[in-house]
């Protein structure tokens, strides 16, 4: 049997993970669901939440709880979780060991391989980040694709008719939109653009500014200062925001959102689909550009596209449908759920990479340019920073490419050598990614030859080498060294503190098994009660979370009988829901 | 080495659309995945002789049939005037590659296809 690789689409606000058994894409449910709300969380026993249960105590514990964490993966930032700081990798790890066990459970048998999703505008440094959170995680990348790609294997990869698609990925945190041509069995990407700091979560903080605006005048209250009602407004927002796809006006109602000046403060407002799509207006326009960018990029017109496919699940925005229907005059295709088709080409990639079927070739393309800089003429002046591009955007993956330099005066013995990516002429107004010195050149006169060679490998990741061409002196970086990285020691350490706090969810599964009867039906019933959160008032909610933690610190300080006690209440709350 | 050509295995005159299933049956035998630096030459072949802006490309920098020296002699002789325009010396380095791009860059009545 050949090793199990599974797929997975982690993202800003869900992840899945599904595999291809049998010649099937199956994306692994847990507990019924197939989505895994990327929430981590720490509970009052220091005990770890992943996915459903952190995102219902992130109303109540926001401290304790981290969100959208894609939006930080490949920054140099700490993250604060209950009292403890953890790198963006670390958390997007814990998200991964929760699918990863959620995948062993289904195959019964450990899996340590995974093909993982990114997104294609992801930069080097968010694609190292991702590989990095794998690797604390305990699963080997083996390998990372774009999640237009993805999404176009999951629609097209067995089609056997010509195709050219758009695919048009909206999720919480990204946005790409990639032009793919499936022809004779191959998924080729033909070009591809995008934003990585644009999503559903952009929408929900412009009704969230909406009602903050509103308490503000009608209340005079600033609610930024209270974490848990920005939480709750946070949450209001969101569930707006889902309610406007389908109806033309959402109310917004939160009683008893805080106390200001002894009072008790209700939110109640309305937002019609109209006001809510003139919000979010500039970014809907932005993603429209984007699109043209990759029309031009593929050199075709609307008329070329056959197809468009609509992925993440801010496509379900009634506006983003009518604006792709304006520009192509017909109909987005999502009949495989947006949520899902992501995970699932991700399955197809890690089936074709464990030689489970060969049936479509995928070829990807980088969205971006990258070159060095070097002293040249910029609009005929002199200039020491013009910049050389020597991986155009929109050429397949893989790649490498060779561009000879010469040394500018005599006796030069060291060469700085800068990468860059962008398409600016001026180097400077380009993101600079990388720099090395190539030193002990040759003493000779000006005009030393230099080669650089840039190249880029599947999983859109720059590997540089500079050479002196007389001497073949070498000297070479994968680049990586944008932000302050995980060497292997750290990742090591990182893992073993990850590690650490999955052991404490099992230590105290071993308790719970030694534990007072009274005390198992307590927790039994707790976690009952959670479950039930999603479909209950937040003031039934918050009485049955006050009674939790009592019985939390009942149990700690071992008074059984008050454990008793508030596990009847809390039975009575749940009795009379569930009726 | 190999022409483009000579790597997809296909005719120097050969249309677009043949010249894109050559590049898709060669891709489809030798995936990225595999074979990297294969993978690319397959690749940068088809991007050169892809279309005609391209191939006609090709046969400019890649076939340099014409001699600039003569080239240049024949300017000056020619020149009616002592100053040789850019235009002038256009033309003629159009005139004398013109039947080596005609050729690659696919006959006429394939245009009219």
């Amino acid at each position: 049997m050949n090793e199990i690789i599974i797929g997975i689409d982690l993202g800003t606000t869900n992840s899945e993970v599904a595999i291809v058994e049998n010649g099937q894409v199956l994306v692994i449910a847990d507990n019924n669901k197939k989505i895994l709300p990327s929430f981590v969380g720490i509970d009052d026993q220091g005990d770890i939440l992943v996915g459903e249960s952190a995102r219902n105590q992130y109303l109540v514990y926001p401290e304790r709880t981290v969100k959208s964490i894609k939006r930080l993966m490949g920054q140099d930032i700490q993250v604060n979780l209950a009292g403890h700081t953890y790198a963006p990798q670390e958390i997007s790890a814990i998200i991964l060991k929760r699918l990863k066990a959620i995948a062993e459970q289904h195959v019964r048998h450990p899996v340590n391989k995974a093909v993982i999703t990114v997104p294609a505008y992801f930069s080097d440094a968010q694609r190292q980040a991702t590989r990095e959170a794998g690797k604390i995680a305990g699963l080997e990348v083996v390998r990372m694709i774009n999640e237009p790609t993805a999404a176009a294997l999951a629609y097209g990869g067995s089609q056997l008719e010509q195709k050219r698609m758009l695919v048009y990925d909206l999720g919480g945190g990204t946005f790409d939109v990639s032009v793919v041509n499936i022809e004779a069995g191959v998924v080729e990407v033909l070009s591809s653009h995008g934003d990585n700091h644009l999503g559903g979560d952009d929408f929900d903080q412009q009704i969230i500014e909406y009602i903050l605006d509103h308490l503000q005048e009608t209340q005079g209250v600033d609610a930024r200062r209270h974490s848990k009602a920005l939480a709750r407004i946070t949450r209001a927002a969101e569930h707006a925001k889902l309610v406007l796809s389908d109806e033309p006006y959402a109310r917004i109602e939160e009683e008893y959102l805080l106390e200001h000046e002894g009072a008790a403060i209700h939110l109640s407002l309305e937002l019609s689909r109209i006001d809510y799509e003139a919000m979010i207006e500039d970014s809907i326009n932005a993603t429209i550009d984007a699109v043209h960018i990759a029309m031009k990029g593929a050199k075709l017109t609307p008329a070329d596209i056959d197809e468009i496919v609509l992925v993440g699940g801010s496509t379900r925005t009634p506006c983003i449908r009518e604006r792709l229907f304006n520009e192509f005059g017909f109909e987005p295709h999502s009949e495989v759920d947006p949520d899902l088709c992501v995970a699932m080409g991700a399955a197809i990639q890690a089936a074709m990479i464990g030689g489970q079927e060969v049936s479509a070739v995928l070829v990807d393309v980088t969205p971006y340019t990258y070159g060095t800089s070097a002293i040249g003429y910029l609009n005929s002046d002199y200039y020491p920073f013009t910049y050389v591009p020597i991986i155009h955007k929109n050429t397949a993956l893989p790649n490498r490419k060779t561009e000879a330099f010469v040394t500018n005066h005599d006796g030069q013995e060291v060469v700085n050598v800068t990468i860059y990516q962008g398409e600016d002429p001026d180097a400077l107004n380009n993101i600079k990614i990388g720099e090395f010195l190539v030193e002990g050149l040759q003493n000779v006169e000006a005009g030393n030859v230099v080669t650089l060679t840039l190249s880029l490998d599947l999983n859109g990741m720059l590997h540089v080498s500079a050479q002196e061409k007389a001497t073949g002196l070498e000297k070479s970086i994968t680049i990586k060294n944008v932000i302050p990285r995980f060497e292997k020691d750290t990742l090591d350490t990182a893992r073993h503190r990850i590690n650490k706090l999955f052991r404490q969810n099992d230590a105290l599964r071993a308790v719970v098994k030694n534990e007072a009867p009274e005390i198992v039906e307590a927790r039994k019933l707790s976690a009952k009660a959670e479950a039930l959160f999603d479909k209950v008032s937040n003031e039934d909610k918050e009485d049955m979370i006050e009674l939790m933690e009592n019985i939390n610190s009942c149990i700690e300080s071992g008074s059984n009988e008050r454990v008793q006690e508030y596990t009847v209440k809390l039975a009575d709350i749940i009795y009379y829901l569930e009726s | 080495m190999k022409t483009p050509y000579e790597i997809l295995e296909v005719a120097e005159h050969a249309s677009d659309n043949e010249i894109k299933q050559a590049y898709l049956q060669k891709v489809k035998l030798n995936p990225p995945d595999c074979d990297h630096e294969k993978f690319q030459q397959i690749y940068s072949a088809y991007e050169t002789v892809k279309n005609k802006p391209s191939r006609e490309k090709y046969a400019l920098f890649n076939f340099p049939e014409a001699d600039f020296d003569a080239l240049l002699e024949q300017a000056f002789s020619t020149a009616q005037t002592s100053s040789i325009s850019a235009d002038h010396f256009d033309q003629l380095l159009r005139a004398s590659i013109g039947d080596k791009t005609f050729l690659i860059g696919g006959s006429k009545k394939q245009a009219h296809e």
